[in-house]
């Protein structure tokens, strides 16, 4: 059952990420047409691909397990507590939702386009910057659990829905209810980097695996608390 | 550089409340109660996620 978790988890998080990378190969294509910015953003892919083979390989061969596991549950943690601090942010009314249409009039607005070498690489950073956070995931979630392929498989499965949805739509994909998504992978990779993270500090859960939901449904429902909690507070500031 | 840190490891504030959440878990593992633990580190970063929702 918590594979299940790990794979939807890794799904929803790198659907989000390939929704903002598509918005900005989208932007670049438009100005170095598509076989251009599909080429920067295969060679991203190809180096995220390389850097997920490598820290999958690296990690899984390292004998003592216990401070790696400590290690990938920090990583969890930062990338998890990040995500789930946002959305709730963004779900209060404290900071605007991200906004996929405006991102694209940002990069379509980046002087950088009109030169062709520029533009290729505004493409490819977008893409790897964008990529890190999947690659982050998989390895972490996919090391940890043993179940590096399915995971992998998540986040391809994940970039193919994106680029079917992108190519049907030739535009940004703004009703991604990207805040949401981010709420519930941010809950789950706290819970699992949670989890791992007392693991390795020696704590024996008492329900073992079963504590898993237990904690993501403590970050989800007490995240869903301090929304409400914090826009009630915007409300009366307002 | 500056984007590829804030990628891996978030902002200064973020850290700091992780390494505060890992160093309460750690002072309650050694305390009288080491099972607070498991109460202790999940409290500690909803509160922390609080916190940087704020800021």
């Amino acid at each position: 059952m918590p594979h299940l978790g790990i794979i939807l988890a890794t799904y929803l998080g790198a659907c989000v990420e390939w929704v903002e990378a598509f918005t900005i190969v989208l932007a670049v294509a438009l100005s170095i047409g598509w076989a251009s910015a599909a080429t920067a953003a295969g060679a991203a892919l190809l180096v995220l691909a390389g850097m997920t083979l490598t820290g999958t390989a690296l990690l899984a061969y390292i004998p003592d397990f216990a401070w790696v596991q400590g290690i990938i549950a920090a990583f969890l943690i930062l990338f998890g507590l990040r995500w789930l601090a946002k959305a709730i942010a963004r779900g209060a009314g404290l900071k605007p939702l991200h906004d996929e249409v405006a991102q694209f009039n940002a990069v379509r607005a980046n002087k950088g386009l009109s030169d062709h070498h520029a533009a290729w690489l505004i493409a490819f950073n977008g893409t790897l910057l964008e990529g890190l956070e999947v690659w982050l995931i998989v390895v972490a979630l996919g090391v940890q659990s043993h179940h590096a392929l399915p995971v992998a498989g998540a986040a391809i499965a994940a970039l193919l829905t994106v680029i079917a949805v992108g190519a049907l739509l030739h535009k940004p994909l703004a009703r991604v209810p990207e805040n949401a998504l981010k709420f519930i992978v941010g809950g789950a990779l706290l819970a699992f980097g949670s989890f791992w993270m007392l693991q390795a500090l020696g704590y024996v859960w008492p329900l073992g695996d079963g504590a898993l939901p237990a904690l993501a449904a403590f970050y989800l429902l007490g995240g869903l608390g301090l929304i409400a909690l914090l826009r009630r507070r915007v409300g009366v500031a307002a | 550089m500056k984007a590829l840190f804030k990628t891996l490891f978030g902002s200064a504030r973020t850290i700091a409340v992780a390494a505060g959440a890992v160093f309460l878990a750690v002072l309650a593992l050694h305390g009288p109660v080491p099972g607070l633990a498991g109460a202790v580190f999940p409290a500690a970063m909803l509160a922390g996620a609080a916190y940087l929702a704020r800021y």
